[in-house]
């Protein structure tokens, strides 16, 4: 049986909220920045360190790495704000989503001293090595392999849908070092400098021709012994419990946020179909984010609600699609990607952005089969 | 228009989820509430409410009530009928109306009474939309309840039934029907337990919505998992599944709720928006 339970933010929790929005409204006010869509905005450094001065960075690390060991529900509040508020988030996205607590859980003393208190500071950025060319949903299948060398292992190997490779510094990549019968045994996880020699990164243009998403060769790249992260040989366990980071946090149901609050903004709700649409999309909102912070709860009470995980994001990102259809259908005009209306630039970006929703970090196909293996009587 | 509940209340509307329908309870819920509201008394046996549907005809001269009002529950059992009347609460004993039995999907009594010059005891005055949403509450707890109980039958068919040589569970297309339900089941059980401690009227409209659409999908992706066996009469889903498709209709459907819910979040623009969706109806109000 599946373990949901709804709660009320405490006051402490609500007095979280509150910091956020003011310092948003007066850091980053409305019309000062193009909003991005989600974990798709832009890449500030300068608003990754604000963010960090002020604590919210690195919030589920310990104190003595730089952290504020505030919790899952706290970084899922103030998480849901800057995604709402369209907020620069790239920098810092994925080290602090997932890399900074997976360094503190499987990293050794020297690798969480070197590397969480960089992530708190924003300091270091990373990326996800772990797709390629022949392991999208099935990951065990990687051809990345490492061999070992003099102080420490040779890599070789192609990553896939590596975003951000062309701007970030490190990136932990899943890789081959034992051939074994059980193919989830004999993987390994290792932390690999984005410009060490051998690196070759190729951009790969998406739908709107953005170039965010990279090809990623590894040709014989030498990395440290001090370097791999965690157990050699145990790699595929320490990646599913990554994978559980990126799972069922805000950004599976706001990244079409602001095209329905934009649309707000500039036309209104005029007519009863209007009406109709943005009631939907409150209601789903208001009830998956209730899933998603139950979620939270769970996580901060040290259970591993995976296959909860699972079904919200599964949830969350096919209603980010369904609402955007909901506010398209009320627009006759082609949207404009150029257009003066935010509205409308959202609107269009939304629309080529969307295909990947229900795509990254787990196809909603390989979600249900996660979720269906707890769903038993 | 937060009514925080008692603690009758609130254990009755629990029973609603837990068991199901009860005449009871709704009465606590709606009947007996709806005349303390009015200032009328509560004590007695059974009160049940005539929800108000547009085909009613029904007229208040002085004392006296004419006309016919439909979809009344288990109208035959209650010993008083209340009504909402151009805003205006009034009360008629059973033993003063004809009662015509008619029934829900599920078969659940939904009568027709017949009001001739029937002596009736008025009230206070009440918003239209405050019955509306308590009404909708009861049928969100109810929902929820019965939607877990779908969740339970299909799960269990799942891993019983076998065709093929194996479990049907064990067939992706069957799995995707089974999380659709957990999905739905879920969602619905959250609009249960928020509307539960917190019954605004943002948090009733949007229960109400969810639970709604949670009925009609979840009901169809656990008739696909049953297949003809959930069909009949006397299997428990079928009996789930017609009460929950009843229950879609009572107290607001989807048209009524969302576009009250968009029309609310409209008047206080887009900068409620967001907190309208973490903070419900402490910041905006239907």
């Amino acid at each position: 049986m599946l373990r949901f339970a709804s709660s009320e933010l405490s006051d402490a929790e609500l007095a979280l909220q509150g910091e956020v929005r003011e310092f948003l409204a007066r850091s980053l006010p409305r019309g000062s920045f193009a909003p991005g869509l989600g974990m798709a905005a832009a890449r500030d450094q300068d608003f990754s360190r604000a963010l960090a001065a002020r604590g919210w960075l690195g919030m589920a690390l310990p104190r003595r790495y730089g952290g504020s060991e505030r919790g899952v529900v706290e970084r899922f509040i103030v998480v849901e704000e800057l995604l709402r508020w369209g907020a620069p988030v790239r920098y810092h996205w994925v080290a602090d989503r997932q890399t900074g607590p997976l360094i503190l859980r499987y990293g050794s003393d020297a690798q969480r001293e070197r590397f969480l208190p960089a992530i708190c500071r924003a300091e270091v950025s990373f990326s996800i090595g772990m797709s390629e060319p022949e392991a999208g949903s099935d990951l065990a299948a990687v051809q990345t392999r490492a061999r070992r060398a003099d102080g420490g292992w040779r890599v070789s190997g192609t990553k896939l849908w590596t975003g951000g490779a062309h701007e970030n510094d490190w990136f932990v990549v899943l890789c081959r070092t034992s051939d074994e019968d059980d193919r989830h045994q004999g993987l390994t996880q290792m932390i690999v400098d984005l410009h060490a020699d051998g690196i070759t990164v190729r951009p790969i243009a998406y739908l709107d021709g953005s170039e965010f998403f990279n090809e990623v060769l590894l040709d014989d790249v030498f990395v440290a012994e001090e370097l791999v992260l965690g157990e050699v040989g145990a790699g595929w366990a320490q990646n599913t419990s990554e994978l559980a980071l990126e799972r069922a946090g805000p950004e599976r149901w706001l990244s079409s946020y602001l095209v329905v609050e934009q649309y707000l903004r500039e036309r209104g709700a005029a007519d009863e179909r209007a009406r109709a649409a943005l009631g939907e999309a409150l209601a789903g909102w208001w009830g998956i984010r209730a899933l998603s912070l139950s979620v939270a709860r769970l996580l901060d009470a040290g259970q591993a609600p995976a296959a909860e995980s699972a079904l919200v994001k599964e949830l969350g990102t096919r209603f980010e699609q369904d609402v955007l259809d909901a506010i398209w259908r009320l627009v006759a005009d082609e949207p404009d990607p150029a257009s003066e209306s935010l509205f409308e630039r959202l609107l269009a970006a939304a629309i080529l952005g969307a295909p990947s929703f229900t795509i990254r970090g787990g196809t909603n196909e390989i979600l249900r089969s996660v979720a269906a293996r707890a769903l038993r009587a | 228009m937060t009514q925080a509940l008692t603690q009758a209340q609130a254990q009755a509307l629990a029973l609603l989820r837990e068991r199901g329908p009860d005449p009871d309870a709704e009465s606590a819920l709606l009947g007996q509430w709806l005349l303390t509201q009015a200032g009328l008394d509560e004590a007695g046996g059974l009160v049940t409410v005539a929800p108000g549907s547009a085909h009613d005809s029904v007229a208040l001269r002085g004392e006296r009530l004419s006309g016919t009002a439909h979809r009344v529950p288990w109208a035959d059992e209650a010993e008083r009928i209340a009504l909402l009347l151009d805003g205006r609460v009034v009360a008629v004993e059973r033993a003063h109306v004809t009662i015509h039995p008619r029934a829900n999907l599920a078969g659940d009594a939904r009568d027709t009474v017949v009001f001739e010059d029937a002596r009736a005891q008025p009230g206070a005055g009440m918003e239209p939309d405050e019955l509306l949403m308590r009404g909708a509450l009861t049928r969100i707890a109810l929902m929820a309840g019965a939607l877990d109980r779908v969740y339970e039958i299909a799960v269990r068919h799942a891993g019983e039934r076998r065709q093929f040589g194996r479990p049907i569970g064990a067939f992706q297309a069957v799995q995707q029907h089974l999380v659709t339900i957990a999905q739905q089941a879920a969602l619905a059980g959250a609009a249960a337990a928020t509307t539960a401690r917190r019954p605004g009227g943002f948090e009733i409209a949007a229960g109400k919505l969810l639970a709604n659409r949670a009925a009609l999908s979840a009901g169809r992706a656990a008739h696909q998992v049953l297949g003809a066996r959930g069909t009949t009469r006397e299997h428990p889903l079928g009996q789930l599944t017609c009460r929950l498709w009843a229950w879609r209709s009572e107290y607001g459907d989807e048209h009524r709720w969302s576009t009250t819910l968009g029309a609310a979040v409209a008047r206080a623009g887009a900068d409620s928006l967001y907190p309208a969706i973490t903070g419900g109806s402490t910041v905006v109000s239907l």
